[in-house]
């Protein structure tokens, strides 16, 4: 896989490498390979079950790899104890302690260290003024939204000033609306504080505007590792392809290629890709629905019917059957006008815009 | 009206404590005030004269304090033994958990005069103990254990200790195990962890457990006569005494309502405790 070769790079911050784990025979996590450089924010971006947590849980010492190493700022910490890990983790449920108020939670970590009380008071009032609860000190925890619990579990794991971040799924508990706030909220925090992080979700949107990089997981390997734009334009996998964003997907067969271009045919017709497949090579095309034109402007076309306009408020959804029954999604900003249900239109993609996978992995993945 | 319909219009709560209260108002309740009204009462009517002539003896003080001293040497022996053994069940899963809650509540089963002789031969100088104490080099002769103050506690917390483990371990149960973990996360060390978590989270099960084996060890009769013998007087031994062999109704009831206000103010102390503690979750 592309994944770790990309950016092991020599300056790498957090590196794990070999990262494995089985309970009991069941293999979680598969000699993961991940370096991280400083103040980098990495999301772990999968389904549940495909290792994400594992891996965190490894990275932050509350679980025993069965192989491989954790190396942080130079120094190997694969047997190190989690309360001499300098790694600070947010928990999916925040995990505050009950019985201290929201200061004193936030104070936990820097009395553990034996920080004096008047020295961490200072330290505390400028973490609850960062993440906005500056009012709330002496409140208990258990009073509190879940936005203001999120905050409180971002202070505390900030306070004793970790070298590494992890987050779990923060956001999972929190209603949309909040989570959007709370998810740019939480960029702005980490980018004054500085910190490296890593941040665990399985929520694609999350993945793509938390991060700096998106490292996709699936059956406990990383599938793909990259920045953003290339995880959404350039899946590596056709299982990337299918859980970040949406995507129109057929079979078929090369019947050709040449100057690094392949022509497959397809139930729509002949479309081009960027790739050296032999000839008559099974594939699987995949296509974005925001890079499909209604009209026949580009090289790869298609005729299609038109089974349903959904519109959504800032775009709007387009279902289209080909001729042989495939469904086609195109995401346009407006339902065009006169068209209409059954009505028949060309469409159109370009070749830089046409995704082309082994068919075999496009099976096995789905 | 139909024999659902009239249960549906009794209150609920009334209908289902009924039992209780039918079963303790009639069993427990008269003969309660009639010790009570016994302690009272004297030749010319109302009297506190049992009381002063009780109080003013320093026999009673030996007595409450012997009473006392043996129910918290009780209390802190089973806390002792009884909160790392709760740690170990509440981590414990599967057939394990089953085994080992077997064997601590399974022993309940056995009857409290059985146990206590049971003791009386474990603890006897040629008993398990002495002999061991004995083979392991730090004695000479196997110590007097029996009918001591010391065997009595030993003994007496050993009957006692489930009802220590057990609400310490339901407590346990409850707690996010998240939450060690993120001390842990913090920088805390194990000690660390215990102490400012661990510890604070489940002191209403502490207090609970407290409570039952306080109020159990402070009223118990069996386990003295049968471990430290006559010499050595309780509140309740005493009050045993009074009725079975002195039969003197006037001091037992005394002796009884005294225990009786003991036990009682432990319990509301620990309840109230509880509550703030348990408030504080």
């Amino acid at each position: 896989m592309n994944a770790a070769s990309e950016t092991s790079s020599a300056r790498a911050f957090l590196e794990i490498s070999g990262a494995g784990k089985s309970f009991g025979s069941t293999p979680v996590l598969d000699g993961v390979d991940l370096s991280i450089a400083s103040g980098e924010f990495v999301s772990l971006l999968g389904p549940s079950g495909c290792g994400k947590t594992t891996l965190l849980r490894i990275v932050a010492g509350l679980l025993k790899a069965d192989g491989g190493q954790v190396r942080l700022d130079g120094r190997d910490i694969t047997a190190v104890p989690p309360h001499r890990r300098d790694v600070g983790v947010v928990f999916q449920n925040y995990a505050l302690f009950p019985h201290l108020t929201v200061a004193e939670n936030v104070a936990f970590g820097l009395s553990a260290r034996g920080v004096a009380k008047a020295e961490s008071g200072a330290a505390v009032a400028r973490l609850l003024g960062l993440v906005g609860l500056a009012a709330m000190a002496d409140r208990s925890v258990r009073g509190l939204s879940g936005g203001q619990q999120q905050r409180v579990a971002v202070a505390r794991a900030l306070a004793p000033g970790p070298k590494l971040l992890l987050l779990d799924e923060p956001f999972s508990a929190l209603d949309r609306k909040l989570r959007e706030t709370m998810q740019i909220e939480l960029r702005r925090i980490l980018r004054e504080v500085g910190t490296t992080a890593i941040f665990v979700t399985h929520d694609q949107d999350e993945a793509l505007v938390m991060s700096d990089r998106i490292a996709v997981m699936n059956r406990g390997r990383i599938e793909h590792l990259g920045v953003p734009q290339d995880i959404y334009r350039r899946p590596a996998t056709p299982f990337t392809l299918d859980f970040v964003g949406l995507s129109t997907r057929v079979s078929g067969t090369v019947r050709g290629s040449r100057d690094g271009l392949s022509l497959v045919e397809t139930a729509f017709g002949t479309v081009g890709a960027r790739s050296s497949y032999l000839e008559g090579s099974p594939v699987a095309i995949g296509v974005r629905p925001e890079r499909i034109a209604l009209d026949a402007r580009h090289e790869n076309r298609m005729r299609v019917r038109l089974a349903d306009a959904i519109f959504q408020g800032a775009k709007a959804q387009l279902h289209f059957h080909a001729a042989n029954g495939d469904r086609v999604l195109v995401e346009a900003l407006d339902v065009p006008t006169g068209l209409s249900r059954g009505d028949e239109i060309e469409l159109s993609f370009a070749v830089e815009d046409t995704l082309i996978y082994p068919a075999q992995t496009a099976g096995e993945a789905a | 009206m139909s024999v659902a319909a009239r249960l549906r219009s009794i209150p609920a709560g009334a209908a289902l404590t009924a039992p209780a209260i039918l079963y303790l108002g009639l069993l427990y309740l008269v003969p309660l005030v009639w010790l009570l009204a016994r302690s009272f009462s004297g030749p010319d009517g109302f009297t506190i004269e049992p009381y002063a002539a009780l109080l003013s003896d320093g026999f009673t003080w030996q007595v409450i304090g012997n009473t006392l001293r043996i129910a918290t040497l009780v209390t802190l022996l089973t806390l002792a033994v009884g909160y790392p053994a709760a740690i170990v069940l509440s981590r414990a899963r599967g057939w394990m958990q089953v085994v080992l809650l077997v064997s601590i509540i399974l022993p309940l089963s056995v009857g409290i005069v059985v146990k206590a002789f049971a003791w009386q031969i474990v603890l006897s100088r040629n008993g398990v103990v002495g002999q061991l104490l004995v083979a392991s080099g730090l004695f000479e002769h196997a110590p007097q254990l029996l009918f001591t103050e010391a065997g009595l506690v030993v003994g007496a917390a050993n009957v006692f200790l489930p009802f220590m483990i057990l609400p310490i371990y339901s407590v346990l149960n409850l707690l996010d195990p998240r939450l060690p973990e993120a001390a842990a996360t913090l920088g805390a060390s194990p000690l660390y962890r215990f102490t400012r978590v661990t510890l604070p989270l489940t002191l209403p099960g502490i207090v609970a457990g407290g409570a039952f084996v306080f109020s159990m060890s402070v009223s118990m009769y069996v386990i003295p006569s049968l471990l430290i013998g006559d010499r050595f007087q309780t509140l309740a031994t005493l009050t045993g005494r009074s009725f079975l062999f002195m039969r003197n109704e006037q001091l037992g009831s005394t002796t009884a309502v005294l225990l009786l206000a003991i036990s009682v103010s432990v319990i509301l102390a620990a309840t109230a405790l509880a509550r703030r503690l348990g408030g504080m979750r």
